[in-house]
This record gives structure tokens, sequence and C-alpha cells, in this order.
């Protein structure tokens, strides 16, 4: 190569590398990126798919050229951590230490996703106070950290884009209230995890039934990783319960509704078993769940023909991974936090953590499960109408593999039926 | 109520019975307590799940598959581990405690856990048993245990690996004078342990999910089971799953499910208590008496 020839292609070196850096946009990725933390039980399916949507939603962000603080177009970047919360035996402290781990070494900018246990994100919440670290939980349900965010400004930094117990009543409500009308049935059983915030919905729903005119003829606690059902459904049967409640979250309360089968237990199944929310359960099952009736606790974890946000959400999902959304709970609000999260950082034009809170506290939007809006406690408020509130729905599978929205009434598919033993 | 109990808590029996009969084989034999039980059974699941649903084989052949995979595990352990710590009762212990926590929480690493992990059932169907609907599973769980009972019994009388098995339980140096291979008849037998607990999980784990915790339960059941029974009595292990099936099943259904669980536990304090060789136990008798 001559020496002239050595001066041209460093010039056009030269040159490349200039356009390169000065002149394509996209300077989000060359800028500092805003840290999203994930701590969560990341081996648990909801865990798993949150976090998958938080991946989801990043992605897309970044490749529309990231988020715009103040003058500056900045990317999101994620670290997650396994707090392992979720698994039986884990203590608190051992999860609050992995967040803590978490905060100090990565300092992220905001959290999304959370714990899975509300113990945990009870006592967690003044350790995001003492690091000033907005939050935007996804999982953990009690209505207590409501409570604490709208009495106590300390804790002002806890944000829950999910559906919380409250909420879950309210359309586990409206769905007794549907069975009661059309099939005159009002004994139940109730039988629940014993998780914080499954005794709490069970210990408001028994409440509730009562001035519904329901008779509750039984509660059966079990403790997590408990998978022999057998006694309570024989208790439920003797009993003359028409309506069985389920409350679970563990893994291994799927079997409860092939042991409900399999016994023949003349009552309707409906209530909240996680590993019954998702398309994949009918072959996990064996095809042998046909009649249960299952909440999902977001709208978007399940594709809704009347509200094409959760469906493009869920399309968006099954494209970027090969497979359907399977957690009821968690994947969607996941999804709408990074969103939430965005709209609150520009709107405030800084990732200081108070302006991001401030900032959070006026956003309303719609989101994949419905409008996102949140009240005093920083609780998305959930209702009937995905163009008024955030939604959540209730399901019933056919005896053909299918998830029938039957629940409320702005997005239902179908109706509740018997199952075939029921049937006279 | 009082016939479903009835029904139930012998269902119930017997699971505890078919979990306890390899961990009581192993230890009646050749005086190891196999502490890898519970994560050999789980194994067995995780095993026979992944033939069936990763590389496409009918429930039968993976099932047996996970059996002999699992009994070789056994035998290996044995072999290259416990032979050099023969006789060291509290480094055994360790060994095999060490080895199931290590093949547990590997699971726990790879993934596997999840609510996808189950077996399918092996016959589709529900029969009614005086006025008690019971699906056929559990009568299959039923038959399963008693035959490998009975075959446990003509196999120890009758063969000539099962005579050695009961020699050397019965005496290992007179054993050995008598030529038979002490070494190799134990490791046949802790191989034979683990393959047992192999079919309890292929018959026993469609009727829940597979996961590691059940690694654990599975383990202080039979624990509990064989300490009730008194360590290495065959008998005893009947007996003992028929008291903790029948307490368990009563417990749950006429106090409070949430306290099934610790009925096993309980059980335990209570025989060590009253009678620590547990109740057809030889191991300590004469200690007692003293």
């Amino acid at each position: 190569m001559t020496r002239g020839l050595r001066v041209i292609v460093g010039l056009l070196a030269g040159v490349f590398l200039a356009v390169t850096v000065f002149l394509v946009p996209g300077p989000a990725l060359s800028a500092e990126p805003i840290i999203i933390g994930v701590p969560t039980s990341l081996g648990f399916l909801e865990g798993k798919e949150s976090y998958n949507a938080v991946m989801l939603a990043v992605d897309e962000i970044n490749k529309a050229g990231g988020v715009q603080v103040g003058k500056t177009k900045r990317p999101f970047k994620v670290v997650a951590l396994d707090i392992r919360d979720a698994a039986p035996g884990v203590p608190v402290p051992d999860a609050l230490l992995g967040i803590e781990k978490l905060i100090l070494g990565k300092k992220p900018h905001a959290l999304v996703v959370g714990p899975f246990r509300s113990e945990a994100l009870l006592a967690g919440m003044d350790l995001l106070a003492k690091h000033k670290v907005p939050l935007l939980g996804t999982i953990a349900m009690t209505p207590k950290s409501d409570a604490m965010v709208a009495k106590d400004p300390k804790y002002k930094y806890v944000f829950r884009v999910c559906l919380n117990a409250k909420y879950f009543v309210g359309y586990l409500v409206g769905t007794m209230k549907f069975i009661q009308k059309k099939f005159g049935f009002n004994k139940v059983f109730i039988m629940h995890q014993d998780v914080a915030w499954a005794r709490i919905t069970a210990k408001i729903m028994t409440g509730i039934y009562g001035k519904l005119g329901w008779k509750v003829v039984g509660t059966a606690s079990f403790p997590t990783g408990s998978s022999k059902f057998e006694s309570a459904l024989l208790k439920a049967k003797m009993k003359g319960a028409q309506v069985i409640l389920p409350i679970f979250d563990m893994p291994q309360s799927g079997i409860l509704v092939k042991q409900w089968r399999a016994m023949r237990v003349p009552a309707l199944m409906a209530g909240f078993i996680s590993p019954l929310a998702g398309s994949a359960a009918w072959t996990i099952f064996d095809k042998k769940i046909g009649g249960a009736i299952n909440a999902i606790f977001e709208l978007g974890n399940i594709p809704s023909a009347k509200y094409p946000p959760a469906a493009a959400f869920y399309q968006a999902y099954q494209k970027k991974y090969g497979k359907e959304v399977q957690a009821g709970h968690g994947p969607a609000p996941s999804y709408a936090s990074v969103y939430l999260l965005k709209a609150a950082i520009e709107k405030a034009g800084s990732v200081q953590a108070d302006a991001i809170v401030a900032a959070l506290e006026k956003v309303e939007t719609a989101a994949v499960m419905g409008k996102a809006k949140f009240s005093k406690g920083h609780q998305v408020v959930y209702g009937a109408d995905p163009g008024k509130q955030a939604l959540g729905c209730v399901f019933q599978w056919t005896n053909d593999g299918k998830r029938v929205i039957v629940f409320p009434p702005s997005v239902a598919e179908g109706q509740i039926t018997l199952p075939a033993w029921m049937k006279k | 109520m009082f016939e479903a109990t009835l029904i139930y808590g012998l269902v119930n029996s017997v699971i505890l019975a078919l979990v306890a009969l390899g961990f009581n084989l192993t230890f009646g034999i050749s005086g190891v307590a196999n502490f890898a039980y519970g994560a050999f059974y789980v194994t067995a699941g995780f095993l026979t799940w992944s033939g069936l649903n990763q590389l496409g084989l009918p429930f039968g052949v993976a099932a047996a598959l996970a059996v002999l995979i699992t009994a070789l595990m056994g035998a290996l352990m044995y072999r290259y581990l416990l032979l050099r710590l023969r006789g060291l009762v509290v480094s055994e212990v360790i060994a095999t405690f060490g080895v199931g926590l290590a093949l547990l929480e590997l699971f726990r690493y790879l993934g596997f856990i999840g609510f996808e992990y189950t077996l399918p059932v092996m016959i589709d169907a529900s029969v009614d048993i005086a006025g008690v609907v019971v699906d056929a599973q559990r009568i299959l769980i039923v038959v399963v245990g008693a035959s490998l009972a009975a075959l446990l019994w003509v196999f120890t009388r009758h063969t000539r690996t099962g005579r050695a098995f009961r020699a050397i339980a019965q005496d290992e140096h007179t054993a050995l004078t008598l030529g038979i291979n002490t070494d190799r008849v134990a490791t046949i037998s802790v191989a034979f342990g683990a393959g047992y607990g192999a079919i309890a999980a292929v018959v026993i784990l469609p009727l829940g999910t597979i996961s590691v915790g059940e690694g654990y339960n599975v383990l202080v059941n039979a624990l509990a089971v064989c300490i009730v029974g008194g360590l290495g009595s065959t008998v005893g292990v009947i007996v003992a799953s028929l008291l903790i099936g029948y307490a368990q099943m009563i417990t749950a259904t006429y106090v409070d499910t949430h306290w099934m669980m610790i009925v096993s536990l309980v059980a335990i304090l209570i025989i060590l208590l009253i009678k620590p060789s547990g109740l057809f136990g030889q191991q300590k008798e004469l200690e007692e008496r003293i």
C-alpha cells in the first residue's frame, strides 16, 4: 500500500468514525443507562415470566431510542437477582438481604416486580425507604402495603401495579354473585394456602359470603408445599359444599383440581390456583381440568379480543419468547411497570427517586391490563372496565381445553357451566 | 365420611409404606441409613418426566429406565463413597445426606422448579367403593405396595441373593466366614433400596407434582415410619405406616389439614420417648432392656 493510499484509507476511516459517533441517531445507546433492578423469585414461573416481560418492554423502549431525560435520551438496563422468597422455607431476612445487595451493588434507579411474598414486601418497605429506591411491585398482593403508604409518607417509594388482595376479592365476589344467581348455590368450602395474601383473602371472603347469603361450610389451610388435598375435598363433599373456593399460588396446587375431578366432588371449583392460569395447564394436567374456574389477576396475561392492548402484549411476548404467557399474575403489570417508569422519568425530566415518585403519583395511561392510575396508597386501581381502570378477569376451562373469560361482563366471552358429574 | 377416611387412610398408609420400604431394606441389610433416599425418589421422578417429555419415550419405558438408573446410582454411591466409610456411622450419615443435598440442589439449579413437572396417571378411571369415589391410580398404589412387600418377602427367603441379604443382616462376620461377599451384597441392597424408592416415585408422583421439596418430605416420612416401626423391620414398616397413615388422615379430616404435616414428627418424638428401638426394632433392644 502506497503512502498516499494509506492517507486516503485513514481519512475515510476517520470520516466513518465521525459519522457513526456524531451524526447517526441513537445517542441513547452511548448515554449512561437507567438501571432497573428486578429482585424477585426468578426460579418461579411468575418471576421468570415477569422478568421476560420487563426485558420485552426494555428492548422495545431501547429500540425506539430510549427514555427522554431532560435533553438526553438514555437506555434502560436491567439487573436481576433471584431472592427465592417464593420457595418454601426461605426466611424473609434472606430475601431482604438479596434486595439490599442489589440496591447497594448495582445502584438501580428503580426496582420492578419485587418480592413474591407479602411478608417480604412489608418487611422490605423500610429498606426501600432507607435507600430511597422506588419499587413498582407486580407480585406481592397484601393490601396492607397500600395502607402503610397512605398513612406514612416515608413509604412513598412503594408502588404496586398488579392486583391486590382487596381487588381480587372484588372479582371473586362478582363471580360468586353470578354463580348464586345462575345455579342457586349458597354453600361454599374455602381451601387456601397458609401465606399472608391467601389468608387475608380467605378471611375477607368469609366475611363477605355471610353478607351475600352464602354459608361457609368449612375452611382448610395448607402449608406451602402441600400436595395432599383428599381429606379437605372429602370434608367439602361431606358438608354439602356446592362451591369450593381455592386460593393458592404454589406449584403443587394444580394437583388439587386433578384430585377434585378424580374424586368427582360435586362442587364447582372457582377461585385462584396459579398453575391453572396458563394455556399449557391443559396438557400439563392431563386434560383433566375442564370445568375449573380460575382468576387471571391482570388482563394481558390472557388475551382478550375486547381489549386490544392486552392481546397485543400477549402476542408480542409469544413472538419474542416462542411461547405464550403462562402465569396469571405478574407478566402484564411487569411489562406495564417499565412503561409507567418511562412515563414518570420523562415527566420528571430526572432519574432522582423523589422526582420519579412525584411523577408516578400523577401518571395516568392506557396500559396492557387497562387504564393505569395510582391510588393514594400507590396501588393501581382495578375495576370492571378496561377503558376506565385496570382489569383482572375470571375464566373457565372448557372440556376441550379452551379458556373462556366469564367475568367481568365487559370482557366476558361465555357463561359458566357445571362440570359433567354435577349435571343432573 | 367414616368409609372415606378408612379407604383414603389405607391409601395414605400404603403410600408411606412404599416410601419407607426401600430405606428400611438398605438399613436392615447394609446398616447404612441412606439419607440420599429422598433425592433418589425425586431423581426417579425427574428422570421419568424427562424420558416422557424430552425423549418422547412411552411411560412404561421411561419409568423402567428411571428405576434402573436410580438403582445404579445407589450402587455407585455405595461402591465409590460409602465403602470407604463403612462402619463410621456418623460419616455415612453425613456422606449420604451430602449426596442427597447435592442432587436436590442440582435439580433446583438446573431449573427443575414449577408445576409443569407432573407425571400422568397410569389408568384414567374412578371406581365407587362403598359410596366413596376412588381413582384407579390410588388403587394401583395399593396393589403395587402389597406386591412389593410380598416380593421382598419372597426374595429374601427364596433366592440366593435374598438369603445373603438376611445373612449379613443377622451377622456380617458370620456371613463372611460362610463365603458371602458382604461388600457386594451391601452394594446390591443399596441399589435395591434406591430402586424401591424409584418404583414408589413412579406410582405415587402422578398424584402430585415432582418438586425438590418432595425429596425432603419423603426422607422425613421414610425416617418417621422406620423409626416408629423399628429400623430394619419390614413388619415394623407396615404397622408404622398404618399407624401414621391413619393418624395423618384422621388429623386432616377431623382436626385440621394444617396439622397433618407434623403427625409423622410427633410420632417420632413419642416413640423415642416410649420405646427408642421402635415397635418392632431389634437394633437397640438389648441396651434398652439393660
